[in-house]
C-alpha cells in the first residue's frame, strides 16, 4: 500500500509519497492576483501567474493552527488530485504532521476531513520535530546511540525548541517562540514601507526579497557601525531591484558597481540595516515589544527544565530546521549565543540539513518504511468503529 | 518690555499633548496585531459579485444532477462543525485545561536580557525617546521626520 507523506506547514505544504525522492513544496494557501480577476490561484497554481504584485492571500492557518477548512480543503482537493499527487484513496495510508499542542478539535477535524471526505486508508498524525529526530538518529546512528537530540524548527507562524530523550519528545521542555518567517516578512514591509517606498500590499515581493537579502548578524554592534558609513567603506549596503513584471520578472540585487553608475527607471529598495535587522527578531523578540525569549536563550531556557544529565547530550546534538535555518548565519549565530551561555565543559555541536524546509518530509519517508509504523496508523475501520478515541491512543499528539 | 519677553520652550511645553501610558499600550498592541496580518489591504475580488458581466457559478452547479449536490451539503456540515477562530480555540483549551504542558504554557517566558533600543526612523540603536508618543529616535534630524510623520499622527 502506498504512503502519502503530508509534512501540512502553515506557510507550504511538503507532499509526495513516501517511494518520491522529493517532495512538491505548495503553497499552503489560496491567492487572488489585483489583476487576474477571472480566477483564483489554489496552492502551486500560482507558478501560472505572470503578475505577482499585491497578491491577496487566504491562509487556512492562523497562529501557526489549522482553523480555515474552506481553504484548507481547497488546497488538499488540489494536491491528491492529478495536478500534483493523483492519490488513490482507497490504497493509500497518510501521515499528516499538526504543531505541537495542537488544539484536540484541530486533530478531530484533520481525522474526520482525512477519513470521511477523502476515504483514505489510514491515517499517522504526528508533528515534524518527531520525524526530524527520527531522521537524526538513523543518519547518524555509526556515532553511536544518542540520547538526546534538541531540534530547533523555526517557520512560518513560530519557532518551536523541542527536546527529545531518544525518539520521545519532553513535552515539559517544548518552547515555543512566537517568531516566525512571517513576522520577519510583515516587519520588513513595515519598515521599508516608512523608510522608503509603499510596498504593504507586496507581500509576496518582500518575502522574495528578505530570502534574497536578509542574514542573521554573528556580530551584531559591529555591523551597526559599518552599517553607518558612507559607500565604498559601507560593506553591508545593498540595492534590491524590484520586479515590474514586465521587464523585470523577478527582483535581484544590483551589485555594488552597477549601483555607482546605473540610473534606470527601475524601483530601487537600498537594504541597509534592514538586512540584519529584521532576522534579530528571531533572537531578541524584544526588539518590537514581543515580550518574550529569543530562540537561543529559549534553548537553554529547554534545558534548564529537563534533567540534568541529558544536558549535554542535547547541547552537543542540536538540529536546525524550518525555513529560517536558511537565513545565512542563522547556524553560526545559535552556536555562538549557546557556546556563550552553556557551561564551558560541555560540548555544543550544531548541525543543519542540507535542505532544512524538506528534512521532516525525507524523515516522513523513512519513518513510513520502519517495521514499528503500522502499529502507529489508525485505519479506516477502527476510525469507524471507536472513532476519535482510537486516534488519541494511537497517535503521540496533543 | 521686559514682561514681553518669553521662553519659547515653556510656551510649547504647555500645549504638549502626551500620550498615556494605556494609549502607548494601545499603539504597541496595534503595531504587534499587524504582524499577524496575512493581509494589509481588502479582498481585491470583494466587489466581483456587483459585476453584472461576471458569470453566476451558484446556479449552474446547482442544476448539475443529485449526486453531487448531496455530497456538498455533507461538506457544508462539517465546515460549519469546525469553523472556529484560534481565539475560540484557545478559550476551549482553557475550559479543559489540564494540569499538563499545553499551548500556553509552551510560550516562551520573558527574556532576561534588558531591551533594545532602536531609532522608530532609521533603526539604528537610539538614546531618546519622544517625549509625547514614547517612540524611540538616535537624533534631532530623526526626530523631526517622526514629528512630522508618526508622532500622534495616523498610528495614533
Amino acid at each position: 500500500m502506498a504512503t502519502l507523506i503530508l509534512d501540512n506547514g502553515a506557510g507550504s505544504a511538503k507532499v509526495g509519497f513516501s517511494t518520491d525522492s522529493e517532495p512538491k513544496i505548495i503553497p499552503n494557501c489560496v491567492t487572488k492576483a489585483k489583476n487576474v480577476r477571472t480566477r483564483i490561484f489554489i496552492g502551486d497554481q500560482i507558478e501560472d501567474c505572470k503578475d505577482l504584485s499585491s497578491l491577496y492571500y487566504l491562509l487556512p492557518f492562523q497562529k501557526g493552527f489549522l482553523v480555515n477548512w474552506e481553504i484548507e480543503k481547497q488546497v488538499w482537493d488540489h494536491m491528491f488530485s492529478k495536478d500534483v499527487c493523483q492519490v488513490e484513496f482507497n490504497e493509500t495510508t497518510i501521515m499528516v504532521t499538526e504543531p505541537y499542542f495542537n488544539f484536540p478539535s484541530v486533530g478531530e477535524a484533520i481525522n474526520e476531513v482525512i477519513f470521511e471526505e477523502y476515504q483514505f486508508q489510514a491515517l499517522h498524525r504526528t508533528q515534524a520535530p518527531t520525524l526530524t529526530c527520527y531522521k537524526h538518529q538513523t543518519d547518524k546512528e555509526t556515532s553511536g546511540s544518542l540520547f538526546g537530540t534538541l531540534v530547533v524548527d523555526s517557520g512560518y507562524s513560530f519557532s518551536h525548541i523541542v527536546p527529545f530523550y531518544k525518539n520521545k519528545p519532553i513535552k515539559e521542555a517544548i518552547i515555543r517562540v512566537n517568531v516566525g518567517g512571517k513576522v520577519l516578512t510583515n516587519h520588513l514591509k513595515e519598515v521599508i514601507s516608512y523608510r522608503s517606498l509603499m510596498v504593504m500590499d507586496e507581500t509576496y515581493v518582500i518575502n522574495q526579497m528578505k530570502e534574497d537579502v536578509c542574514y542573521v548578524s554573528t556580530k551584531f554592534n559591529k555591523d551597526m557601525g559599518i552599517a553607518r558609513l558612507k559607500a565604498p567603506e559601507n560593506t553591508i549596503s545593498r540595492d534590491y531591484i524590484l520586479p515590474d513584471y514586465t521587464h523585470i520578472k523577478r527582483g535581484y540585487v544590483r551589485s555594488q558597481e552597477e549601483s555607482a553608475k546605473a540610473k534606470g527607471d527601475e524601483q530601487m529598495i537600498r537594504m541597509n540595516n534592514e538586512r540584519f535587522g529584521i532576522p534579530e527578531l528571531l533572537f531578541r523578540p524584544s526588539d518590537v515589544g514581543i515580550q518574550e525569549m529569543g530562540i537561543s536563550e529559549s534553548i537553554m531556557h529547554c534545558v534548564s527544565l529537563v534533567e540534568e544529565e541529558l544536558v549535554p547530550h542535547l547541547l552537543n546534538n542540536i538540529v536546525l530546521t524550518g525555513g529560517n535555518a536558511l537565513l545565512p548565519g542563522f547556524q553560526d549565530r545559535v552556536f555562538q549565543d549557546v557556546r556563550s551561555m552553556a557551561c564551558d565543559d560541555m560540548d555544543v555541536g550544531i548541525s543543519t540539513p542540507d535542505n532544512p524546509i524538506t528534512y521532516a518530509w525525507q524523515a516522513g519517508c523513512d519513518f513510513a518504511l520502519d517495521p514499528s509504523f503500522p502499529s502507529v496508523c489508525v485505519s479506516r475501520h477502527e476510525y469507524e468503529e471507536y472513532g476519535h478515541s482510537a486516534c488519541l491512543n494511537k497517535f503521540n499528539v496533543s | 518690555m521686559a514682561d514681553k519677553r518669553e521662553s519659547v520652550r515653556i510656551k510649547d511645553g504647555q500645549q504638549l499633548r502626551v500620550l498615556d501610558e494605556a494609549a502607548r499600550r494601545r499603539r504597541q498592541r496595534k503595531a504587534l496585531e499587524a504582524l499577524e496580518e496575512d493581509n494589509f489591504s481588502e479582498d481585491p475580488h470583494a466587489d466581483l459579485k456587483m459585476s453584472k458581466k461576471a458569470p453566476k457559478f451558484e446556479e449552474a452547479m446547482d442544476g448539475s444532477g443529485p449526486g453531487p449536490k448531496k455530497k456538498r451539503k455533507s461538506k457544508g456540515d462539517f465546515k460549519l462543525r469546525y469553523r472556529k477562530t484560534f481565539a475560540a480555540l484557545l478559550e476551549e483549551e482553557h475550559m479543559l485545561n489540564k494540569d499538563g504542558p499545553s499551548y500556553v504554557t509552551a510560550c516562551a517566558p520573558p527574556s532576561k536580557l534588558p531591551e533594545r533600543h532602536f531609532c522608530a526612523v532609521c533603526g539604528f540603536p537610539s538614546n531618546y525617546t519622544c517625549v509625547q508618543c514614547g517612540a524611540r529616535y538616535c537624533c534631532v534630524k530623526c526626530l523631526g521626520t517622526h514629528v512630522d510623520t508618526r508622532c500622534l499622527k495616523y498610528t495614533a
